[in-house]
């Protein structure tokens, strides 16, 4: 054991971070769960206790998805088609809602006053940014809005998808292990603070399966993840 | 009344320790992020600390260390409540305060009140 939380002996299989990675919401529900056994909780507690249980099984379950998703990535064949990315956004926002409301935060989308066009496949990209958002709710204070913005680079004929946290400042160290789990499989246990990575591993799996990339950027006060999509030209014929 | 601080960066398993230790009469404090437990500490010098081990933007390790190097801090009995208690060994942490270590996996509810107790008799 090393107090320095810098032990490498560990080879962190995918299997291993995802095994890591669900024992937290599972060991949640079982605490929320053994709390319900008490018969004197008062309904609104109960309730409350029920509501977080469920939320915990859905996010726990939406890892366990893309955990599957990502394994079969290169037996699958994914349509790409042009998408209109505030849309999916939007659908992301009323899905995550109930979700951030139950943890005192709020999720919104930065709209566009003139509409973008991206190419993708809807459910990898409905994944990565539920993925970011996921996290982004993890490390925003509360009471904080998390913020989907989308931003296009006409030159490069790409448009970024990012998510806006706003949370304790990213140390230096922290931001290099974080470029570290950008660009790497999940990172070893104890080579980490909070996580495995094993997000932003998927995350960029399904990226790459659809020709684009994930990167982060650090602001004083929190982090944005981003994919980046080649922009469809399809609005530029019309 | 007995002063608990814990440090969990998971919001609803924070309530829910925080919950049971105020039933059992402890006055409580929950803290989400390791930067800001030396102030909390600093405001009012708790009796207990409850300590996750994997936090958003520090491990409990570092926090550890910082309690050992100030005289006023480096007796408060630790209690580390974490997922990854199967890694870790008690023995091996006693230097650094650590009294009780429970796993999130196996405990009850409320063993927590029975570790705090335990540790600040």
């Amino acid at each position: 054991m090393h107090m320095d939380g810098g032990d490498s002996r560990y080879e962190v299989t995918p299997l291993i971070a995802a095994a890591h990675e669900l024992k937290a919401p599972l060991a949640l529900v079982r605490q929320l769960a053994l709390r319900l056994e008490d018969t004197h909780l008062p309904k609104a507690e109960r309730q409350r206790l029920l509501r977080q249980t469920i939320l915990t099984t859905e996010r726990a379950l939406r890892l366990t998805s893309d955990l599957t998703k990502s394994a079969r990535l290169e037996d699958a064949l994914f349509t790409v088609e042009p998408i209109n990315p505030e849309q999916l956004c939007r659908d992301i926002v009323a899905e995550l809602t109930p979700l951030f409301e139950a943890y005192g935060r709020e999720v919104a989308i930065e709209g566009r006053k003139h509409p973008l066009l991206l190419v993708a496949n809807r459910d990898l990209l409905r994944r990565i940014l539920l993925g970011f958002s996921d996290n982004a709710l993890r490390y925003s204070l509360p009471g904080t809005a998390v913020h989907m913005q989308i931003k296009a680079f006409k030159k490069a004929g790409i448009v970024r998808i990012g998510v806006r946290d706003y949370g304790p400042a990213l140390s230096s160290d922290m931001w290099r292990s974080l470029q570290k789990k950008l660009r790497h499989a999940p990172q070893t246990i104890h080579a980490r603070p909070e996580s495995s990575g094993l997000g932003l591993y998927i995350a960029s799996q399904f990226a790459d399966a659809m020709n684009g990339r994930i990167g982060a950027i650090r602001h004083k006060d929190g982090a944005t993840f981003y994919v980046e999509l080649q922009a469809s030209m399809q609005m530029s014929l019309l | 009344m007995t002063r608990v601080l814990v440090v969990e960066d998971d919001t609803w398993l924070a309530d829910s320790h925080g919950a049971v230790l105020q039933n059992a009469g402890y006055e409580v404090e929950t803290i989400p992020h390791p930067l800001a437990v030396m102030d909390a500490i600093d405001a009012v010098l708790p009796d207990v600390i409850i300590l996750d081990v994997l936090l958003g933007g520090a491990t409990a390790f570092a926090l550890l260390n910082e309690l050992q190097s100030h005289s006023d801090t480096q007796a408060i009995p630790l209690v580390l409540c974490t997922n990854l208690a199967e890694q870790l060994a008690e023995v091996q942490l006693e230097a650094y305060g650590v009294k009780r270590i429970l796993d999130k996996t196996t405990m009850h509810p409320d063993d927590i009140v029975a570790a705090v107790k335990a540790v600040a008799e």
